[in-house]
């Protein structure tokens, strides 16, 4: 008997260590392309904020400092994606066997509810607006909404081409809240170059989802459309702006925004019910068809009697785990079924499975 | 794939129709869109056009024009078969009957304006049958057409009672003014002899031409088989009804002096008129439904006019177009035009609902869906219907089977008197509101509206709690519940987060209390009065009372505070009562483990709401009494603390499910029995052991087990499940993996990708499929 355990009393967890925790977690931020991106892009937007938010001050604005407000909380998105992103890396323990994978759905359904709710708010003050068209003053704010908008759009497009100029982007936040044109361009730019960018590879590979080098789609759609979003809000209030400057048209303004909900609204409908699919261990849609050929042909195995209560679900993206049980005839041969079973589901592409193999009675 | 899987074998639902992709049509609907655009502008422009000409008159020109355009491209006389006498007979009944149709028509636009004879008049054939087939006969074609006609009717009730247009009040002031025919004096007498307001007549006018018009087209099917061809019955029809026609317009052009100046600036709309309602839409009409099946052709063409309609009437007296039209029409015009009412808004909305249901094909027979294969080798098929098929069902019969659920639970029960409580005290203040016309009330009322759709998102996961687990959701769905809870929370803390901002901002930099009540502040204006907040204390209170008991198991009474709550004054205090006892019911909540996370969440949503108005009470009472202002955000920030702290255990115990932690309430139990599963004879060891809360009262679990080659695998089995059934284990899968098979697992997990690359070469190479020579 060897004391194996001996020292395990006197073992103390390392001494909390802000700094070290600090640059760990930035060396895992930085490790990945995504993350990075969206940490680059946090920045220019605290930075953005908090330029604002002094400036404010400094001027003792009210409407920059409230401003400032906004963006922070508009900020809140991007940090829950980064921190999303970081979680779903960390490693599985005793309590979260699957490891934390699951972040980033949960992540994608927080900002696809928030957003959902931000629609719902434009939608309903833009019906109030139809109804009783408030006075001329109330445009100065969501003009440097568009001044701020436009920042998002064109940090957006060059973070996740992953050539992001430090100068070019300072410039560009720079940009006094007067010029709208510029920006309303450069928005539609950044939001068309984002499809392609975002196609990332799908997260961990193989049966220990732990060693992740990719973060997923969810966090990143999420993401996406909320800057889409912000985008787009900016477009409407240059459009809404123009058209009532050129033409007098008052009713613009509420049309604009109406429509812009219904955009955002509609837009993040697929991302939520696909996060709720997964998050309620939905069978996968891409499985949907593939999985009565499977049945069907593990039940034409020989031996096999009957197949019971398949589960088949989400894991995160691309990650599949199913359970079966199957009822197998007394003489059968379990080990070559087993291994069958196996093969023909890990064709269709998935990669736990646990089959559970009941003999029947005589 | 989806043809195999989900087409309907046993009741060939598939056999009927066939669906033709839209991409093959889209150059006919695109058509068929401009066309009908092309009609609502003429049809507006025909409605300036009859303001000076009579209607007669009108309708002569356009049958003339109509009718000399298509002889020249039909030539009707010089092709097909020649008419006999009896047909030339049954043609002018046919042409007096059109002649009568359109009269009915355009009279009705005079009097109704454009946009709301678009709505009423226009409708395709196919949708007016299958409405009056609901309407009058048993085999209406189920309870989705019910409701399309049930939207129809509501409909026109929009249009009847709540489309207020000022100018029909206007033209009740001078009705003598402005028709000058025998005709028209005749259908006003008829009109005042129902009883109803000129507008009114008008839509029922309406609504009965359109009627006789799609009987009238179904009765001259017939003939125009015997004619040859519907679009040379067309042709003749309109040369006949303008000869029908000419009699009446020398009379009246003899008896009556024209007020139109000159002809010649009325050539351009009168072709346009001719052009866009009378021929272009005749013709797109028979091409688009020769291409496409009927249905579908009224479902889109139906959508373009309406919409059309609706964009037009809101520009049609816009300066911008008024330029445009100034070229054809005379202005000198006193504008009086038809508005756009909230009423007409709301009816074109359901015209198009009912319109795109009326027409939809009747499906008969369900979809079934492959569940799997019997050991014969028969597909079996699941009628059930999965979780987001079953549309079609009768409106009031969901109702009474939702209610029935409802009341079978007490968690739902609960909600749902709440909800009903909260929804009664809601509805009196917004009946209050609009009845003493104040604004405050109203917008109050409002709030409570959104503060209920927590309830109902509640009520909703409670329901569909209970749904049964379809193919899709294999695990049922017992989730929702833990999302719902989640949703909750989560608004909470956005709640709570913006009552911080505002009570740190007002800390910063106090406002004057008379702006203060102007804030978007949630807490001031949604109890900002102390008579609205008390009642609504007492609202929340009972709810309190409810979902506490509903957490404690009745461990403790609430009634020691029922009996003095009629009194106003007494509200305060109870305030203080109520949000003691609240914390205490929120306590036990956590204590017993918060099985319920939706019941947790809806209780957490009022008993923010009940701290809400007590702390606005108490400040309110501060302020009066000591005239400390700091005393409303310091309330306020106190609160949202509060309400966040309230939130957090909640969020993370949704997160924790969310995200397949182990039951930690479990923990202990499974690892001790997985422990015990060590040590079982036979077994070497275990590997991938996953546990986590599915819902409320289901723990799934998965586990791997190496066994020795010479156990029998089904003892181990069972063995296995009864320990971890003990640790609170109840949907379990143990797979039982004998040492042979192991390894080859473990070659085979170790290059998941070389093995999909393999047998995606042996796909390519066409391998048997049945699965059995794989190895």
């Amino acid at each position: 008997m060897l004391p194996l355990s001996i020292k395990d009393d006197e073992y103390k967890p390392a001494k909390f260590n802000l700094l070290l925790k600090l640059s760990g977690w930035f060396r895992s931020i930085l490790a990945e392309k995504t993350s990075r991106n969206l940490f680059f892009f946090l920045c220019l937007n605290l930075s953005f904020a908090f330029v604002e938010l002094t400036y404010g001050i400094w001027t003792n604005s009210l409407g920059l400092i409230s401003d400032s407000f906004h963006m922070f909380f508009d900020c809140t998105a991007l940090l829950a994606g980064l921190a999303a992103s970081v979680i779903s890396r960390w490693r599985s323990n005793d309590s979260f066997s699957y490891g934390y994978v699951r972040a980033e759905v949960l992540a994608g359904f927080v900002n696809g509810l928030f957003l959902i709710f931000t629609a719902f708010f434009i939608f309903s003050e833009g019906i109030e607006r139809a109804l009783e068209p408030p006075d001329h003053g109330g445009h100065g704010h969501s003009h440097g909404d568009g001044g701020h908008g436009h920042s998002h759009s064109l940090f957006n497009g060059s973070a996740h081409h992953g050539h992001s100029h430090g100068g070019h982007g300072h410039s560009h936040g720079g940009h006094s809240h007067d010029e709208h044109g510029h920006g309303h361009s450069h928005g539609g730019h950044g939001h068309g170059h984002d499809h392609g960018g975002h196609q990332e590879p799908p997260c961990s590979n193989d049966l220990h989802p732990a060693a992740g080098k990719g973060s997923s789609k969810q966090i990143l759609q999420g993401v996406l459309l909320h800057i889409i979003a912000d985008t787009l809000g900016s477009v409407g209030v240059i459009i809404s702006a123009l058209l009532m400057q050129k033409y007098d048209l008052m009713i613009a303004d509420p049309i604009c925004s109406m429509l812009i909900a219904l955009l955002i609204g509609v837009s993040v409908v697929p991302l939520l019910k696909e996060s709720i699919g997964i998050l309620m261990q939905r069978t996968p849609p891409s499985l949907d068809h593939t999985l009565p050929e499977c049945y069907q042909r593990v039940q034409q195995l020989q031996g096999v009697y009957n197949l019971q209560e398949p589960h088949f679900w989400t894991l995160c993206t691309d990650v599949y785990i199913g359970t079966l049980k199957l009822l197998v005839a007394p003489d059968a041969d379990t080990r070559w079924i087993l291994s069958q079973t196996h093969n023909i589901f890990t064709q269709a592409g998935v990669r736990q499975l646990y089959v559970q193999i009941d003999t029947a009675a005589m | 794939m989806e043809e195999k899987y989900s087409s309907n074998v046993l009741s060939g639902g598939k056999l009927g129709m066939v669906e033709v992709p839209d991409s093959r049509l889209t150059k006919y609907i695109a058509l068929l869109v401009v066309s009908k655009v092309l009609k609502a502008l003429g049809v507006f422009e025909s409605y300036d056009i009859l303001k000076f000409v009579h209607i007669v008159q009108f309708i002569f020109i356009l049958k003339l024009g109509s009718a000399v355009i298509l002889l020249f491209f039909q030539k009707p006389f010089s092709s097909g078969k020649i008419i006999s006498k009896r047909q030339w007979i049954k043609l002018v009944k046919h042409a007096v009957f059109s002649c009568v149709v359109s009269l009915l028509g355009f009279f009705g636009l005079t009097l109704c304006g454009p946009l709301r004879t678009l709505l009423l008049f226009e409708h395709a054939d196919v949708v007016v049958v299958a409405l009056l087939s609901v309407l009058f006969t048993n085999s209406g074609g189920g309870p989705s057409k019910t409701r399309g006609a049930a939207l129809f009717i509501i409909a026109v009730i929009c249009l009847l009672l709540f489309d207020n247009d000022d100018l029909m009040s206007k033209m009740g002031d001078h009705p003598e003014g402005h028709h000058d025919s025998a005709l028209t004096h005749f259908l006003y007498t008829a009109i005042s002899f129902l009883g109803v307001a000129d507008h009114k007549g008008g839509v029922v006018l309406l609504v009965a031409s359109l009627f006789l018009k799609v009987g009238f087209h179904t009765a001259a099917r017939k003939l125009s088989v015997e004619i040859g061809g519907s679009k040379r019955l067309y042709a003749l029809d309109s040369l006949v009804s303008a000869m029908v026609l000419l009699p009446w317009v020398i009379f009246l052009s003899v008896t009556t002096e024209s007020k139109v100046e000159s002809w010649a600036s009325l050539v351009f709309p009168f072709g346009m008129v001719i052009f866009s309602v009378m021929i272009l839409e005749f013709y797109v009409d028979a091409v688009c439904s020769a291409k496409m099946e009927a249905p579908r052709c009224a479902r889109y063409g139906t959508f373009a006019l309406f919409s059309s309609g609706l964009l037009l009437a809101n520009f049609w007296t816009h300066p911008l177009t008024d330029q445009i039209r100034s070229m054809s029409i005379p202005p000198k015009l006193v504008s009086t035009e038809h508005v756009l009412s909230g009423g007409v808004m709301v009816s074109a909305v359901f015209f198009l609902m009912s319109s795109s249901i009326l027409a939809a094909p009747s499906k008969k027979g369900q979809k079934g869906t492959l569940v799997g294969y019997s050991p014969e080798g028969t597909p079996l098929y699941n009628f059930m219907g999965d979780a987001l098929q079953h549309t079609s069902q009768s409106l009031p019969r969901f109702i009474t089977d939702s209610l029935k659920q409802i009341l079978e639970e007490s968690d739902s029960r609960q909600i749902f008197y709440f909800l009903c409580l909260n929804l009664a005290f809601t509805f009196v203040e917004l009946f209050n509101g609009v009845w003493t016309n104040s604004l405050g009330l109203i917008s109050d009322g409002f709030h409570m509206l959104f503060d209920c759709s927590a309830l109902v998102l509640g009520l909703f996961a409670a329901l569909m709690t209970r749904w049964k687990a379809t193919r899709i959701f294999s695990y049922g769905f017992g989730r929702v519940e833990i999302l719902s809870g989640f949703i909750n929370g989560l608004f909470l803390m956005v709640i709570a987060f913006f009552v911080f901002m505002e009570s740190v901002t007002r800390l910063l930099d106090p406002l004057p209390e008379q702006t203060s009540t102007q804030d978007m502040s949630w807490l001031r204006s949604r109890f900002g009065r102390t008579p609205v907040s008390v009642g609504g204390l007492l609202v929340n209170l009972v709810g309190i009372c409810a979902f506490s008991h509903a957490h404690s198991h009745g461990s403790k009474s609430c009634s020691s505070h029922d009996h003095g709550h009629s009194h106003g004054e007494h509200g305060h205090s109870h305030g203080g009562h109520g949000h003691s006892h609240g914390s205490h019911g929120h306590a036990h909540g956590s204590l017993t483990g918060g099985m319920n996370a939706n019941m947790r969440g809806v209780f957490l949503h009022v008993l923010a709401d009940t701290l809400g108005s007590v702390g606005v009470i108490i400040s309110t009472l501060l302020i009066r009494q000591f005239g400390w202002l700091i005393a409303d955000p310091i309330c306020s920030l106190f609160i949202a603390t509060l309400i966040f702290l309230s939130v957090i255990p909640l969020l993370k115990e949704a997160c924790e499910v969310l995200l397949l932690r182990t039951p930690p309430e479990h923990e202990k139990e499974l690892n001790g029995a997985l422990e015990k599963i060590d040590k079982l004879e036979g077994v070497l060891s275990h590997r991938d052991a996953h546990f986590w809360r599915h819902s409320a009262n289901m723990v799934a679990g998965t586990i791997h087990l190496q066994v020795m080659s010479d156990v029998v695998e089904q003892r181990i089995t069972q063995q296995v499940t009864a320990l971890l059934k003990d640790a609170g284990v109840n949907n379990l899968s143990v797979q039982v993996e004998k040492e042979a098979y192991f390894q080859h697992m473990s070659g085979l997990s170790s290059g998941f990708h070389e093995v999909l690359a393999m047998t995606q070469q042996m796909e390519s190479m066409k391998y048997p499929s049945d699965g059995t020579c794989i190895m």
